[in-house]
């Protein structure tokens, strides 16, 4: 292969490679490390009885978690939603790749909207906070964290 | 075999109409049902699934975990202080073993 030759191949294959992102589905891009909707997706069903498209992502619930957690035995995590208390009725916990992805259910009633504790994560995943909202409202916020040793197996 | 509970208010003393944590934790396995022993037979769920929170003998709030909880696990909720009195924790697992805490909230 004479260098001419090699050049205008190797253009070809990094314009293929610039091409690519466009074959990623809408929802992939910029999404989340870990992202797993299709299995995410029953347990929301199960537990809500609505889909991941029901779920609307918000600004008034904020998810904070470690990016890099050592064990995933016990990763800790906090959400604090900015609603008044009487319109909060649950906060949810999912992390999308465990074997079950609902992690816990908070019935707020006369408690801030705001819940602290640890969970399991089996390995590097997504994770949401789904807050149930009087009206019927289902308000999300994402976050990723990534895990080196899982936790439950 | 009773669950051991211990819950906490901090600040020790919130003052009347602010926000306070009250955290409550447990000494449990948390099995949460997917985990192997040395013979590679499946150890049973064994997890806390519901936890309840009285103020002066009213539920105000209400935990369900389910099996993903960490081992030991820390429940912090916060609330608002209106008036002092006593927080009374109730715990139990899918085996049915229960626990108690109790917890005096004093303000300042």
């Amino acid at each position: 292969m004479d260098r001419r030759l090699f050049l205008k191949a190797s253009v070809g294959v990094v314009a293929g490679a610039l091409l690519v992102p466009k074959w990623i589905p809408a929802w992939a891009q910029g999404g989340l490390e870990g992202e797993d909707v299709a299995k995410l997706e029953p347990a929301l069903q199960k537990v809500l009885g609505k889909g991941f498209k029901d779920l609307v992502p918000s600004d008034s619930v904020k998810l904070t978690m470690p990016t890099i957690a050592e064990s995933g035995a016990n990763v800790p995590f906090e959400i604090a939603v900015n609603l008044p208390k009487e319109q909060v009725k649950a906060i949810h916990l999912f992390v999308d790749k465990n074997p079950s992805p609902h992690v816990v259910k908070v019935e707020t009633g006369q408690a801030m909207p705001a819940y602290a504790s640890r969970t399991r994560m089996a390995e590097t995943s997504a994770v949401r906070a789904v807050v149930e909202t009087q009206d019927g409202k289902l308000l999300m916020a994402s976050s990723s964290t990534r895990v080196t040793v899982g936790g439950c197996g | 075999m009773a669950i051991r509970v211990l819950a906490r208010i901090t600040p020790p003393k919130p003052k009347a109409g602010d926000v306070f944590k009250l955290q409550v934790v447990a000494q449990h396995p948390m099995e949460p049902g997917t985990r192997k022993d040395e013979q590679g037979n499946l150890i049973p769920a064994h997890y806390i699934d519901q936890v309840d929170v009285y103020f002066e003998g009213q539920k105000v709030s209400a935990i369900l975990p389910e099996p993903g909880v960490s081992a030991n696990p820390l429940f912090g909720l916060e609330f608002q202080a209106g008036q002092a009195g006593t927080f009374n924790i109730k715990l139990k697992d899918n085996k049915g073993d229960t626990g108690e805490a109790s917890v005096k909230l004093e303000l300042a």
